[in-house]
């Protein structure tokens, strides 16, 4: 009778989980919502997460590489061409018609007609035992490019800002699915249950292009969303008491609150209510940590000269100290976006020969410091960092209407793109893949989107292919179910 | 039926066999009461398990003496979901083999045999297969997934041998009214069902929960029906209401509130989380879209008790309705809701495209709750939906004149006023006919024209990339050609023309090709140089072009600013026709030249549009410049202007809407190969799936008639989903608790029989009536129930799908709002009009390339209900994100209410809230001297009966605490309140409004 023994079996972990539930601070919450919230990577007998204790942390599929991600995206695609795709073709042909072949079926953003080819814009030198190609415009990062392992052949299928930095993010390019973040800390929880287990810094609070869903849980429970915290006022929105509110009376409402609260659940047997005392006490204590979390003025100077930081200001190097603040305290994803890197040449501050160079600087020295940091502490072994930005540049200067432009740009490419990983569990000193002779098209070890999430989860402990979410009949992936043929970059692994 | 023991497990393991003629009685019960579980639940294996205790003994016998009929929609169909359909369904059908249609299942693999021989299971190859302990042979292949239980093998044995029998998924059979329920305590339902609720209680030995408190009734109520909260005196009067007559005191309470203004604020938020409603368009700038009045007619409508088949049609449709009113055509700004890309560069016709299918998965996600989506790439895995299904259904939508335009074309004025609306609708309405009557007038007259004779250019030039003209007189052009590219062509002289033709020609002619890039100029001039003197502008009279489309009007080709062409894409050849006012007279000597200018930009103002391919020719029928001059065309001309200008002079906000491309301006729809639209199949015509289509009526054939069709007998899904919607939004939990999907994917009914009832009597007796439906609802004995649970039904039925208590929800995001400038006294009862900005952090709105600001409203706008406030896509209003609304950018059918403490933060410190609590505890210093009275007061405004005293003495304790602290330190107490007694009492409404109390309906 298989039957029975099934049946005994689920009763038995039904029995488990609601003496799990019974005895854990939260008590009986969210009993309904747990039962049909499933996490399914696991195959069809994994347990069930409890939606009251969703953000506890969990065990992955495998062995995981990486424990947490820091993901800088540079919004607006930086150049690869000035910065790490070296091409001396590309300098030789300089100032010529980009050919037929280059703009045959081609869409492009802004070049209208045909454009003339754009060598590099800034010299390239070798560095380290791994002899990394690198601009000059990162003289700090290439010091440690020996830490650093390249992907010089992505690509997208996506050519504006919006769609690509969705799907670079959700696996797709229209809104409402759900971002790599939320899949991460949907899988693995987080290791601190006093902050968001997934974090977003925005440099200067711009937001990306396609808006708040780039860091969206889309079809996955809310709780897994990303949630921005700002690096002026208050770095969670509403942490702080209000004014005239001191701790104390916070605690003493609180109390008052909880008094009432437990009144109401005994009078009710409402389970709900009792995971609410335990929400705001969780909040209460979010107060304390996350403000403490959130306070780089607290680190030494030496830390701050590393870094380029200045305690009060928004900019992407405080954002990089707090990034490795927040990874110490356990939070499972923190996703930076900085921005100012859409290189057209339509305006001097987005300029190549302009305004290109100070975005340089500004993330020089925090790159650098982050890595060395991380190394320093022994906690780079067990964070990625992953570095892009959403695709890249075309070897053609841009020329608006067909005119060409006071200052030097590049059109949006999705054929071919630089992403760079470090530390958890990607080879130190690597470079993967090629473009071709002029840095236009992904040529050799073509690595996808969509591969990249397939690493990305394989380096966190998931099977791309079997870490899903069940949405109307269809086991949802980070690698879309509608693309399939994704593949785990092993060459990258340790 | 192999085993005898066995017989009793498919039953409970598939739920119900309860419809078999052959079951006992006994077994009855026991499956109905299965049925009451989905699956998922948790408390499924429990329930299996006690249940199978009860029953495992008389069961077995009466199993052991009468063949039970297999279901197949409960016990094949969700095996074959579970083991098959992943590699032989509608996505893949591995050799020829799909288990979705009957014949499919029934005819021969590519191995030879036949999966499914009905009668004879030993000769079935799906038999032999899932029984086959050849791991080659076995199916599933062991690496796709376990291999079929003894029962579930057992199942399907017995299934073909009694013939294979077939039927649809439940919810693809029209609903049918079920038996009333037999019950045993008779005085407690007040309805139908609550008969079929008692009926389950009664037969799972359970009975329903005590009555409600009045205070407990009328807090769910108000706050369900009117998103508000009942104040201390609706209370008091209800109470004394209910002194001469419970019954009525609740039937007339339930009538104030459905006929309060609040009534459709409150449930305009519920639609508007389907319809994706926003005051932006999306995407990276996210700019302001003015379709305000349109949340504004949901509104109305749903104050005014529009039946929903009407609300449906009338957005839907309205535009196509015999003589629409200004309100039908406002309705067609639903599906206008869709995102509208404007960031530069992005292609207008991949954004057209995806609003369009985002109407296709949104009309039926909101009326069918069927995920029709997953047919864009594939067949349906699970559902009887072909590809092109899909497609046939987009080109109810792919014929709208919406093109993704960075000023959302079309848009159409609605003055605020009702007279000048309808006025501004009529003009409107007549200026288009007129228009439209002008130029088929126009090619009337020019049909008959046999003589135009081509023009060969003498010379030709561009003021950007490169243009040839060939002997035939052909011109191309190529390179890089700017926005605002002038060509200019020299022409022979041809004295006594009286007309220019103009044609445009595709890159290819090719059918089924993906559209290419647009072609149109803006301008078109023809000149006479004489020698040595300046050009002279020849006066053109009129334009007729072969069909009218597209965002601007041709005839300002012969000012400026006009459109000939078609853009942002172009699918076939177009022409148009200058005509001249007289023939054309020349000097002796003098030369003729044809300018065309350009100007038009698609793609987020950054694609040019000029001309790549295009021949001239002329006729010199006089008769063309007599027609154009004619009294009557330019008198008809002239009231065309005289219209516009009036229909300026009424203003109003402009309103993006549905409008129809006209007859000889359709596009053509075809399917996309695996989703992709650059990638194109066969051509289709409208139409509606037929495994959708009840009953032998002929398919609809335009939006309107797909509209009809929703709503009517031959569509088994949308009664049903409206029932259960509304169902869900009072009782917290649907009865199909997959709101969004009714398909083979999403859960199954808790009680089918119920919702049949439901659905039936909610587009029969009531006539599609929302309000008369919530009014039944609000009314039943099932929701008048007490919602405590105690300790053994709570561990019996955690999610309250019996029912065996009364509903208890959190609030939603809007509720939150509302409740609190309610209760604080802030709250503007002002409805309508354009979004409102209430306090929100600074720094939420830093918008890459945009400069709007959130400009916090001071005057009332500060306080207005939730559903009044600003809505942008990238970047909601925190607090709504954070208790659960959804984004908007798609279709949101369910809402799912989670519990963190980042809600815990934002009603506690929020300045919003705070200043809710400030004004809160004003109030409550006019209650009186005492603390213990105000509090009371305060704590009164949300649980309505007299507080516990407890409670009151948890938050006088609080109170005296912060008094003390405030006393002792004044610089803290003024940065909250006016006083310390005012800080502390402020403190205290904090703490009330923060309680589960208060968050809780």
């Amino acid at each position: 009778m298989e039957l029975l023994r099934n049946l005994f079996h689920d009763a038995l972990l039904l029995e488990t989980r609601r003496h799990f539930l019974r005895d854990s601070a939260a008590g009986l919450g969210a009993l309904w919502l747990a039962a049909t919230t499933g996490r399914t990577w696991g195959g069809e007998s994994s347990t069930k997460r409890d939606m009251a204790q969703a953000m506890a942390p969990a065990p992955s599929g495998f062995a995981a590489k990486a424990k947490r991600v820091i993901y800088l995206h540079m919004a607006g695609s930086p150049s690869q061409l000035d910065l790490f795709d070296y091409k001396p073709e590309l300098a030789r042909i300089d100032g010529r018609d980009c050919p037929e072949s280059f703009l045959k079926g081609k869409q492009f953003a802004f070049i209208q007609g045909v454009p003339k080819m754009l060598g590099p814009q800034y010299g390239f030198t070798q560095h380290g035992q791994s002899g990394a190609w690198i601009s000059d415009r990162l003289p700090l990062f290439a010091s440690v490019a020996d830490e650093v392992c390249f992907i010089k052949s992505m690509y997208t299928d996506q050519f504006n800002h919006g769609p690509a930095q969705l799907l670079m993010h959700t696996g797709t390019q229209s809104p409402g699915w759900a971002s790599a973040g939320a899949w991460a800390t949907y899988g693995l929880g987080s290791d601190n249950q006093n902050l968001p287990g997934f974090i977003v810094l925005t440099s200067g609070g711009k937001n990306p292009d396609a808006g708040k869903s780039v860091w969206g849980s889309g079809f996955l429970p809310s709780v897994f969303q990303g949630v921005q915290c700002r690096s002026q006022g208050d770095p969670v929105l509403f942490l702080s008491n209000p004014p005239g509110v001191s701790r104390d009376l916070r605690r003493r409402t609180l109390d008052a609150i909880a008094q009432i609260n437990q009144r109401t659940a005994e009078e009710t047997g409402d389970p709900e209510t009792l995971t609410r005392i335990a929400r705001y006490e969780l909040a209460f204590r979010m107060q304390a940590d996350a403000s403490d979390a959130f306070d780089i003025r607290q680190e030494p100077p030496v830390v701050h000269s590393l870094y380029g930081t200045e305690p009060g200001k928004e900019s992407f190097a405080n954002n990089c100290l707090l990034a490795r603040r927040l990874a110490e305290r356990g939070v499972r994803f923190i996703q930076l976006f900085d921005w100012g890197w859409d290189s057209h040449g339509a305006s001097e501050s987005e300029a190549l020969n302009h305004g290109f160079k100070g975005k340089c600087e500004n993330i020089d020295r925090a790159m650098m410091a982050l890595i060395l940091d991380l190394k320093m502490r022994g906690m780079l072994d067990e964070t990625l960092i992953v570095w892009s930005g959403e695709f890249g540049r075309t070897p053609m200067r841009e020329n608006r209407n067909g005119v060409e432009m006071k200052f030097v740009g590049r059109d949006h490419n999705p054929g071919a793109f630089t992403l760079w990983m470090a530390g958890g569990g990607v080879k130190a000193g690597f470079s993967h893949g090629e473009t071709d002779e002029l840095g236009y098209q992904a040529a050799l070890g073509k690595v996808s989107v969509h591969d990249f999430h397939a690493t990305l989860l394989h380096l966190l402990g998931f099977d791309h292919m079997r870490f899903s979410y069940p949405v109307a009949g269809v086991n949802m992936r980070l690698t879309n179910v509608t693309k399939p043929g994704s593949r785990v970059v092993r060459e990258v692994l340790v | 039926m192999d085993e005898p023991g066995q017989q009793m497990i498919h039953p409970v393991e598939f739920i119900s066999g309860c419809h078999s003629r052959y079951v006992t009685r006994m077994q009855r019960d026991c499956l109905l009461c299965m049925a009451l579980f989905s699956r998922h639940d948790a408390a499924w294996g429990l329930f299996r398990l006690v249940l199978l205790c009860f029953t495992l003994g008389p069961a077995l016998s009466a199993a052991e003496a009468v063949p039970r009929l297999v279901d197949f929609s409960t016990e094949v169909r969700p095996l074959f979901a579970k083991h098959c359909t992943a590699c032989h369904g509608g996505v893949k059908t591995a050799g020829k083999l799909s288990f979705l249609y009957r014949e499919k299942a029934l005819s021969k693999g590519s191995s030879g045999a036949f999966a499914v021989i009905p009668g004879e299971p030993d000769k079935s190859e799906v038999i032999r297969r899932v029984t086959s302990v050849d791991p080659d042979e076995v199916m599933p292949k062991p690496e796709h997934g376990p291999a079929l239980s003894q029962g579930e093998v057992d199942v399907l044995r017995q299934w073909i041998r009694q013939g294979a029998p077939w039927s649809d998924h439940w919810s693809f059979l029209p609903p049918v009214e079920p038996a009333r329920p037999l019950i045993r305590n008779k005085s407690w339902p007040k309805s139908t069902a609550d008969a079929h609720v008692l009926a389950q209680l009664e037969s799972l030995g359970l009975s329903p929960s005590p009555e409600a408190t009045a205070a407990e009734w009328l807090r769910r109520v108000t706050l369900d029906l009117t998103g508000l909260p009942p104040s201390v005196d609706d209370f008091e009067r209800f109470t004394e209401d209910c002194r001469s007559g419970f019954e009525t005191a609740r039937a007339s309470r339930v009538d104030r509130l459905l006929a309060s203004p609040a009534f459709g604020e409150r449930w305009a938020s519920v639609w508007l989380d389907l319809v994706r409603y926003s005051d932006t368009y999306g995407f990276e700038k996210d700019p302001f879209r003015e379709i305000w009045p349109w949340r504004d007619w949901v509104i109305r409508a749903f104050n005014e008790g529009m039946s929903f088949d009407d609300f449906t049609i009338r957005q839907l449709a309205g535009d196509l309705l015999p003589n629409p009113s200004a309100e039908d055509l406002l309705a067609t700004a639903f599906h206008r809701n869709t995102q509208n890309n404007t960031e530069g560069g992005t292609d207008d016709e991949e954004f057209r495209m995806a609003a369009v299918l985002d109407r296709v998965n949104t009309t039926w996600t909101t009326w069918n709750a069927t995920t029709f989506g997953c047919v864009q790439c594939h067949a349906h895995p699970y559902d009887p939906f072909e590809k092109a299904d899909y497609y046939r259904f987009a080109a109810f939508f792919n014929n709208t004149e919406d093109c993704d335009q960075n000023d959302d074309f079309p848009r159409k004025p609605f003055p605020n006023e009702a007279s000048s609306r309808e006025e501004s609708l009529r003009l409107q309405r007549q200026a288009g006919r007129l228009r439209e009557e002008l130029n088929a007038t126009g090619v009337v007259k020019l049909k008959d024209l046999k003589q135009w004779q081509p023009i060969l250019p003498l010379s030709a030039n561009a003021t950007g990339g490169v243009i040839k003209h060939e002997p035939d007189g052909l011109i191309r052009t190529s390179g890089t050609l700017p926005i605002d590219v002038v060509y200019t062509l020299e022409i022979p002289r041809i004295p006594g023309a009286t007309a220019f033709r103009i044609e445009i020609l595709p890159d290819s002619d090719e059918a089924g090709r993906p559209p290419e890039r647009g072609q149109a100029i803006s301008k078109f001039a023809l000149c006479i140089k004489p020698k040595g003197a300046s050009n002279q502008v020849v006066k053109l009279q009129d334009v007729v072009v072969d069909f009218l489309a597209g965002p601007r009007d041709p005839r300002n080709v012969i000012q400026a600013g006009g459109g000939l062409g078609s853009y942002p894409v172009m699918t076939g050849r177009r022409w148009g026709v200058m005509i001249l006012e007289k023939p054309l007279e020349i000097p002796e000597g003098a030369g003729l030249e044809i300018r065309l200018e350009h100007g038009i930009a698609s793609n987020g103002g950054v694609q040019g549009c000029a001309l790549r391919q295009f021949r001239l020719s002329y006729v010199k029928d006089p008769g063309v410049s007599e027609f154009a001059r004619s009294q009557q065309r330019m008198e008809a001309w002239a009231e065309h202007a005289r219209l516009k200008n009036r229909i300026k002079e009424l203003g109003g906000p402009e309103v993006p809407v549905l409008v129809e491309r006209s007859q000889s301006a359709r596009r053509e729809t075809r399917v996309f190969v695996r989703g992709n639209r650059l990638t194109l199949a066969e051509s289709v015509t409208a139409g509606v799936p037929k495994s959708a289509l009840v009953g032998s009526r002929s398919n609809p054939g335009d939006r309107l008639e797909m509209a009809r069709w929703l709503v009517s007998d031959q569509n088994p899904f949308a009664a049903r989903v409206l029932a259960n919607r509304l169902w869900a939004e009072m009782f917290g939990r649907g009865i199909v608790e997959t709101l969004e999907d009714f398909g083979t994917s999403g859960a199954r009914p808790t009680r089918p029989e119920l919702l049949d009832h439901l659905a039936l009597r909610l587009k029969g007796e009531l006539g599609w009536s929302v309000k008369a439906f919530l009014r039944e609802i609000a009314l039943s004995a099932s929701y008048a129930q007490s919602a405590r649970a105690s300790a053994g039904l709570l561990e019996r039925d955690p999610g309250n799908s019996l029912l065996a208590r009364g509903p208890r929800s959190r609030l939603t995001a809007e509720m939150i709002r509302d409740q609190g400038l309610a209760l604080s006294g802030l709250l503007s009862r002002k409805s309508f009009g354009p979004p409102v900005f209430p306090p929100q952090p600074e720094g939420i709105w830093n918008t890459v390339y945009s400069g709007e600001k959130w400009n916090t409203s001071t005057n009332e706008d500060r306080f207005r209900r939730a559903v009044y406030t600003y809505a942008r896509r990238t970047a909601g209003y925190p607090l709504f994100i954070t208790f659960d609304a959804p984004m908007r950018d798609v279709c949101s059918a369910r809402r799912m209410a989670s519990n963190t403490p980042l809600q815990a933060l934002n009603t506690l410190n929020d300045p919003a809230f705070l200043e809710m609590a400030a004004a809160l505890a004003r109030r409550m210093e006019k209650a009186g001297t005492l603390p213990h009275d105000q509090i009371r007061f305060g704590l009164r405004l949300v649980v309505l009966d007299p507080p516990k005293i407890e409670d009151v003495q948890s938050l006088e304790a609080l109170y005296r605490d912060c008094l003390k602290n405030y006393r002792a330190n004044a610089d803290l107490a003024r940065q909250l309140g006016e006083s310390p007694e005012h800080a502390a009492l402020t403190l205290v409404a904090n703490a009330i409004l923060n309680l589960d109390l208060s968050l809780i309906r």
